[in-house]
């Protein structure tokens, strides 16, 4: 397989180079590779979205339209923000723009993912941005970083761990939409949200740019609780984007 | 109806910001201040996110019980010592019983 590197220094390995390689045991590998790397994060949406489809079904919102939430949606806070709201009675315009404002970090998501798949045509760009999502992207990018994957197993490598990621938030909710599962609370389930996403923070700041920006971001989001909309999750990320270049550029200081 | 239109007028905005930058994008390489942008965003709202989980309920602050912020402090940094994410729950979540149960 030939190896070329980008000019944004992603390096893109050249798959028609080698078209009489057998390319379909290496997607397949890198589809199942995928599925795997996503069960870690399964564990902790399953819970997450047994809890929303739980709050659904207390909720006075029409259990279908809160239940189209899981796959339209496709973003647990965004999701659960929407059914508080419509519970509470607030006004639809209201709703939608909060729920947006909470979901545009998946902009930025959708930016830094976007160089993976420049060379597919646009309908499968489409399609591959469909489940975009915080462990999607992380997992995904982290391994595609790697720089030992050609096209079609980067496309196979995302298209695995969405289904498991996809099919597990759907199906539990739907579990507990549907059939009322109960949970005990002295398990600590609704924790698990925060645990899976601390175990992706965790593996996710290494260097000093990151440490940075995840300090600020942490920072500014907890300031910014009360801002209009739920911002403070947008206005702290970008935050943290800022303080990361920031420390990116500043030379680190000398061990005295 | 209220609630459909609210549901699905989310889900298209949302799959409007998945899709984005796979449109705009292209086949054009970032510039590489924005490519240097984009590995931060992760960790940035990944924090964020944490963060407005763990410290507010319902848009204002309100930090979760002692047990619960110890026993995502043990997962974090189990994750950090193993380099495996599942450490996350497997330290977490017994921390949160055994503190809870002391606790009473």
């Amino acid at each position: 397989m030939t190896a070329v590197t980008q000019p944004d220094g992603i390096v893109m390995n050249d798959v028609s180079a080698t078209r009489n390689a057998p390319v379909d045991d290496d997607v397949r590998r890198a589809f199942v590779e995928g599925a795997r790397a996503q069960v870690p994060m399964a564990v902790g949406v399953a819970p997450f979205g047994f809890a929303i489809g739980a709050a659904v079904g207390a909720s006075n919102v029409p259990v279908f339209a809160g239940w189209l939430g899981a796959p339209l949606i496709m973003a647990g806070a965004a999701q659960l923000t929407a059914v508080e709201m419509l519970d509470a009675g607030a006004a639809p315009l209201m709703i939608v723009v909060s729920a947006l404002v909470i979901n545009a970090r998946i902009m930025m998501y959708s930016a830094a993912t976007a160089p993976w798949f420049r060379d597919e045509p646009m309908r499968r760009r489409l399609l591959l941005a469909l489940p975009l999502i915080d462990q999607l992207y992380l997992v995904n990018v982290a391994r595609f970083e790697q720089g030992d994957l050609g096209r079609r197993e980067r496309q196979a490598h995302w298209v695995g761990g969405a289904l498991v990621l996809c099919g597990t938030w759907v199906t539990s909710q739907t579990v507990a939409i549907f059939f009322g599962a109960g949970l005990p609370e002295s398990f600590g389930l609704d924790l698990a949200a925060p645990l899976a996403l601390v175990g992706l923070l965790a593996m996710s700041v290494k260097e000093r740019p990151a440490i940075a920006a995840a300090a600020v971001a942490g920072l500014v989001a907890v300031v910014g609780v009360g801002l209009p909309f739920r911002a403070g999750v947008l206005v702290a990320a970008m935050s943290g984007v800022v303080a990361g270049l920031y420390a990116g550029d500043s030379p680190p200081k000398e061990a005295s | 109806m209220t609630a459909f239109v609210v549901i699905g007028a989310i889900g298209l905005g949302t799959y409007a910001m998945r899709a984005s930058m796979f449109v705009l994008v292209g086949a054009r390489p970032l510039p590489a201040r924005l490519d240097d942008a984009s590995r931060l965003v992760g960790p940035a709202a990944v924090a964020a996110l944490v963060a407005t989980m763990t410290f507010s309920h319902a848009g204002s602050i309100d930090p979760r019980p002692a047990p619960e912020l110890v026993a995502i402090a043990v997962g974090y940094m189990a994750v950090r010592r193993t380099g495996n994410v599942v450490y996350s729950f497997v330290a977490g979540l017994p921390t949160l019983w055994v503190l809870t149960a002391l606790m009473g």
